[in-house]
């Protein structure tokens, strides 16, 4: 992937442009608002994480400006503001998802894969295949090796959402806020037992795992090989 | 303090200068309706007398000629005891016939004449009305002015001590007002001074009376103590977190601590990530704190929206049903279809889940959680574990408050505390009883004033 850093704090800027060059991606690095700007406008990036307090011009002027300008490259905000109204303003003026300082950088790695390769809305699927787990959107069943499993709405959602990331990582806080829409950190690992009651129904005994857990970082779904 | 206000910009010098000016108006508006009504018309009366006197004497000598009109006149003379009347009677050729005039302007018409030297003392004044007569004579009577004069200053008089008197008692009564004014805005003034130099506590004085200065002052007492109320808020955030955090990051500095001592990759690499482990509880902690302390501030009340309360709690129990599970608890739920409620969803839905999540960590392992939603609209959390004690249940609902023996679990003490600022912020009352056995939690949202849009 091709990511634009927009940060002016040169140590999180190095710590988290060594992170993703490690794990193969390249980024381009801006230390203020109009800099950032200008090298979003120019260059094709797959997708922006942009701090929201810059120099000059800050984020949220930024990415108005952007989608303004008609770009609709995926914006992720990194922000030490983490108040109630401050996420909702930040998705507002155009960002696509928010992360608030300090982060673990395996959140920060898999928002950015998902933001990355979010399907576009044209191209909807009615049916998600992972392996022989094969979901239907339409009539909203659920069946593994033609054999139907009965999921109930809300781990029908869970599946949703793992599924149209098949072979991403999905972190704990991903879920929440997508799945149960929770934007905020229950101290009971209310997460773990939804998944593993999920993969309990998936699974039988003679059946290869699907869901897998990613030790420090979250969950994937992906075929057995 | 600033003391250079001048005296004559004081609120009592100028209520004092109005209340003075209004009375000369008002006395010198009284005074002259006073004259109109007493000299005017005795002066119009005057000049009837001396018109009709006139007409009746000039008929005489149309009737009996100018001899017998002398006698008439000398007749009138003889009879006027009051010495005010005065007459002339002139022949064509100007010779005084009769009356007690001298000369007088041979003027048919009004005049008004000054006689001179008749009298020691005055020169009279009169008011005269002369009169041609048939055959070349010429008649003036002429009446003296003198007592309307002297009614006229009597009044004047009498009008001048009224004026005096009223402006006196309006000096007086500015200058009491003023200084009641002025005594007032002195001791909020004062009062002020002290809370601006760091007393805080200290409150404008309230009288019982309860007149504007009295509201004024309640205002103010009401916006101090809110201030000091979030002052204090402030001071306890502080506290709190020079106190707890000492704990979580004592651990972590001995971590760290092993981890630079430790021998090997292994436990090097263990002891980092324990030390990331507590970095992550401290950060939950403040995140915890800044939260409350947001909520406290009541900001986020602007952000107030219709919310389906029946959904809210469906989902809050739904998400926390498998960790119950876990812990061999049943989730009874009876919840109300169709309840609305106007609040912040968000923060709403981070107080059920904080209560369920007390319900599944303190409540009895293999027991029963209940959640209920009623249409008041209250929504209600039983469990049946140790409960809370009577004389804890105010304490429970403060920033790190923990009963002892909840200290051997996780957890920070800030999930009840949450509770009671959301609880707080929708002007919810939120009440800590007894479930025999356990605890039950009820927060009552204040009921819909109106009826949700589309609704019956």
């Amino acid at each position: 992937m091709k990511i634009l850093l927009v940060e002016d704090d040169a140590e999180t800027a190095g710590f988290i442009r060594r992170g993703l060059t490690e794990a193969g991606h390249v980024v381009d690095h801006a230390a203020d608002g109009p800099d950032g700007l200008h090298l979003a406008m120019s260059e094709g990036h797959d997708v922006l994480v942009v701090d929201r307090m810059l120099p000059r011009l800050d984020g949220l002027g930024l990415v108005r400006a952007l989608r303004a300008a008609g770009i609709r490259t995926p914006v992720l905000f990194l922000t030490a503001r983490t108040g109630i109204g401050d996420r909702v303003e930040g998705l507002e003026a155009g960002a696509d998802d928010y992360l608030g300082k300090p982060f673990a950088f395996a959140e920060l790695m898999a928002r950015l894969n998902a933001l990355a390769r979010r399907p576009p809305m044209a191209t909807e699927a009615t049916t998600l295949r992972v392996g022989d787990l094969e979901m239907d959107l339409l009539r909203r069943q659920v069946t593994r090796a033609g054999r139907r499993i009965e999921l109930q709405p809300r781990e029908f959602r869970l599946l949703e959402y793992l599924m149209r990331r098949v072979g991403q990582v999905v972190t704990r806080t991903m879920l929440l806020e997508g799945v149960w829409d929770f934007h905020f950190d229950p101290k009971t690992s209310v997460v773990e037992t939804h998944v593993s009651r999920l993969r309990a129904k998936l699974g039988g005994e003679d059946q290869p795992p699907l869901i897998h857990t990613m030790r420090g970082a979250g969950y994937v779904i992906r075929a057995p090989d | 303090m600033e003391q250079s206000t001048r005296w004559w910009r004081t609120t009592a010098f100028r209520v004092t200068l109005l209340h003075l000016l209004l009375t000369l108006l008002g006395t010198a508006a009284l005074s002259g309706v006073a004259w109109w009504a007493t000299t005017g018309f005795a002066l119009r009366q005057l000049a009837q007398e001396v018109d009709r006197d006139s007409g009746v004497l000039a008929q005489a000598a149309r009737l009996g000629g100018v001899r017998s009109l002398a006698v008439s006149i000398e007749a009138r003379l003889g009879a006027d005891r009051s010495g005010t009347q005065y007459y002339l009677l002139a022949a064509p050729d100007g010779e005084r016939l009769a009356g007690n005039l001298a000369s007088a302007p041979r003027a048919p018409g009004w005049a008004t004449l000054r006689l001179e030297g008749l009298k020691e003392a005055e020169s009279p004044e009169l008011l005269a009305l002369g009169t041609p007569l048939p055959g070349g004579g010429f008649l003036i009577v002429a009446r003296d002015v003198g007592p309307v004069r002297q009614l006229e200053s009597l009044l004047l008089g009498a009008a001048g001590w009224v004026g005096g008197g009223a402006m006196l008692l309006g000096l007086m009564g500015g200058l009491l007002m003023g200084r009641g004014v002025t005594r007032r805005a002195a001791a909020m003034d004062a009062a002020l001074a002290r809370v601006e130099a760091g007393e805080i506590a200290h409150r404008l004085p309230v009288r019982t009376g309860g007149d504007e200065f009295d509201r004024l002052a309640r205002r103010i007492n009401a916006a101090l103590d809110r201030v000091q109320g979030l002052m204090q808020t402030l001071r306890q955030v502080t506290d709190d977190i020079a106190h707890d955090l000492r704990t979580p990051l004592t651990r972590l500095r001995g971590r760290l601590e092993t981890a630079l001592r430790a021998p090997d990759d292994a436990g090097w690499r263990a002891a980092t990530e324990a030390a990331l482990q507590d970095c992550e509880s401290l950060l939950e902690i403040f995140a915890a704190l800044l939260r409350i302390a947001q909520v406290e501030s009541g900001a986020r009340q602007a952000g107030f929206a219709p919310l389906d309360l029946s959904a809210l709690a469906a989902t809050v129990a739904e998400v926390y049903a498998p960790a119950a599970e876990e812990r061999g608890q049943r989730l009874e739920t009876a919840i109300a279809p169709g309840i609305t409620a106007h609040g912040d969803r968000e923060l709403l839905t981070q107080a059920l889940a904080n209560l369920l999540e007390n319900a599944v960590k303190h409540g009895r392992e293999g027991g029963r959680i209940r959640l209920a939603l009623t249409p008041d609209p209250s929504l209600v959390v039983e469990d049946d574990g140790e409960g809370i004690p009577p004389d804890q249940r105010e304490a429970v609902l403060r920033r790190f408050h923990r009963l002892d023996a909840a200290r051997s679990r996780p957890g920070a003490g800030l999930g009840l505390a949450l509770v009671a600022a959301v609880a707080e912020l929708h002007g919810a009352r939120l009440t800590l009883g007894d479930a025999r056995p356990g605890l039950r939690v009820e927060l009552a949202l204040p009921a819909p004033s109106r009826p949700a849009p589309g609704g019956p």
